[in-house]
């Protein structure tokens, strides 16, 4: 089965989701959600399983820290990677545990070498541990931190060739830094080493509500803006097809509004992919 | 290989987010102030709207505003520790009692408690509820039956019970016409769907002493002196998936 656009997964479409047999058609679920010992949500997830491939994407590794993965959770995570047999496993740079808090966010920080060896160590751990190749996925950044001694993508794609990993690129996200730090979004997209892709992520910011602030934050309530999806066909184009997700966590829409966006994912891909068949035969 | 920069710097910024989160404190660098305080937003955000997902009865008693002002004040007090926000929330009902804006409504505790047990009750371990016929079979052997792993049982000062229910979509009952009374609660799980049922001394007492492993003639007896009716109390039980 070839996937092409997925939905990121809400509970409130189940039957929906169940129903749909669009072509390509995938879901994602935040891991952590079904890291419980039963119930009707993670039945809920193995009934969606046996029609759709499902990918888990966690916000909880924090990778990206001088601290180890948590030894619970990463076993948790082998356990449903275990269960599901997921499409694709993905986590973001970023950290969000530390001095024992869990923050719901991903924080940012210095790309030095040393991070980049310490978070390969991290991103070995966790794929010793779940068994699977992970996705790492760029994060929306808000600042300019100072020590910077790598470029994002640089970054990314050193952490690819050292630990075997494969990248998510957050196309929003890409957008979302660029408009804050005052980088090129098209250089960026650019700069992605095609050959680790394994997957695409769109989905829509808002301003930051402090009328002070110039920032755009990735707020994920609002539909893919028309900026993110001149980047997505860019890189599509350069790339080739990947399966590619419509993420919204807030402000949610009918199943039918959320078919709609997805369908331009498809599309986009479906292009792709006959321009593709085209070079090899001709 | 060291990681001591990145510790020091993880160490820097988390400080500097939680002094941000102080009220009066001042960062310096305005475009670190905006980063920080996207940061926080974004992350007690998705704690308070975790929160809200699992106390919405509290939240309708409450009113949104009262309510994510109190959210927002639990956030602070007890930041999550963990990433599994769709279980946050813990002890909720412990930081209302001391909540001062709520001290008016003497019941709001009672309701966080029998909501953090249908939390609870939502993801527990899966298991096949005991039907009529196992239940005749432990009658006979005088063995013990297990407690369902989602069953949980509380006994509240307030009609938690009657409030809760009169905010469920289906409800019958009209909040206007609930009784002050004392209730208990049993908490269940039967066919995949959490159900809140009013438990009375004696089903408490039977259920108590199943779960500290009584067999069927001690849970029996000590539900009797809590005057336990027992031509409804064992099909009850079974109806509601109570036990395993």
């Amino acid at each position: 089965m070839i996937v092409t656009a997925g939905l990121g997964f809400k509970a409130q479409h189940f039957d929906e989701a169940m129903a749909c047999r669009a072509d390509g058609l995938w879901f994602e679920v935040h891991a952590e959600n079904y890291m419980v010992d039963g119930g009707p949500r993670l039945a809920a997830l193995h009934a969606l399983r046996g029609r759709h491939p499902i990918s888990l994407h966690g916000v909880g590794l924090s990778i990206a820290s001088a601290q180890q993965p948590d030894a619970v959770h990463l076993k948790r995570l082998a356990g449903l990677v275990d269960r599901v047999r997921p499409l694709a496993v993905s986590d973001h740079l970023a950290w969000q545990r530390w001095a024992g808090v869990h923050h719901s966010d991903f924080l940012p920080f210095p790309r030095t070498l040393e991070a980049l060896s310490g978070v390969a160590d991290n991103i070995a751990r966790v794929q010793d541990a779940i068994g699977v190749r992970l996705l790492v996925e760029n994060p929306s950044l808000y600042i300019d931190l100072p020590g910077h001694e790598l470029s994002e993508p640089a970054f990314l794609e050193a952490l690819a060739e050292r630990t075997g990993c494969g990248l998510l690129v957050d196309v929003n996200n890409v957008f979302v830094s660029a408009a804050n730090l005052g980088l090129n979004a098209q250089a960026y997209i650019d700069a992605i080493p095609a050959e680790f892709v394994g997957e695409i992520h769109l989905a829509g910011h808002s301003k930051d509500p402090d009328p002070e602030s110039p920032l755009i934050v990735d707020s994920h309530d609002q539909p893919v803006a028309e900026g993110v999806w001149e980047l997505y066909r860019r890189l599509i184009s350069r790339i080739g097809p990947r399966p590619t997700l419509i993420e919204r966590d807030d402000n949610i829409p009918s199943f039918n509004e959320l078919m709609s966006e997805r369908s331009q994912a498809h599309s986009i891909l479906a292009v792709a992919d006959q321009i593709k068949v085209n070079h090899v035969v001709h | 290989m060291s990681f001591t920069s990145m510790a020091l710097f993880q160490q820097q910024f988390g400080d500097a987010l939680a002094r941000s989160a102080e009220v009066g404190t001042r960062v310096v660098d305005p475009a670190l102030a905006r980063a920080l305080a996207v940061h926080r937003n974004t992350s007690a955000k998705a704690a308070q709207d975790a929160l809200a997902a699992n106390y919405p009865v509290v939240r309708a008693l409450f009113g949104d505003e009262a309510f994510f002002a109190c959210a927002a004040a639990y956030v602070r007090r007890h930041p999550p520790r963990e990433p599994r926000l769709n279980a946050f929330g813990q002890n909720f009902d412990v930081f209302l009692r001391d909540y001062e804006p709520a001290c008016d409504l003497a019941y709001l505790p009672d309701v966080a408690k029998l909501e953090r047990l249908c939390t609870e009750a939502l993801f527990a371990a899966d298991a096949e509820p005991l039907g009529a016929e196992e239940m005749a079979r432990h009658i006979a052997e005088q063995s013990s039956p297990n407690l369902h792993p989602a069953t949980r049982m509380t006994q509240f000062d307030a009609p938690a019970v009657s409030i809760w229910r009169a905010h469920q979509t289906d409800a019958v009952s009209a909040f206007d016409a609930i009784v002050w009374s004392a209730e208990g609660a049993l908490v269940t799980r039967p066919d995949g769907e959490v159900r809140v049922a009013i438990a009375d001394a004696g089903m408490l007492a039977f259920l108590q002493a199943c779960a500290a492993g009584a067999d069927l003639n001690a849970a029996a007896l000590a539900a009797n002196a809590a005057g336990a009716d027992f031509s409804t109390l064992l099909p009850n039980l079974i109806e509601a998936g109570a036990l395993a």
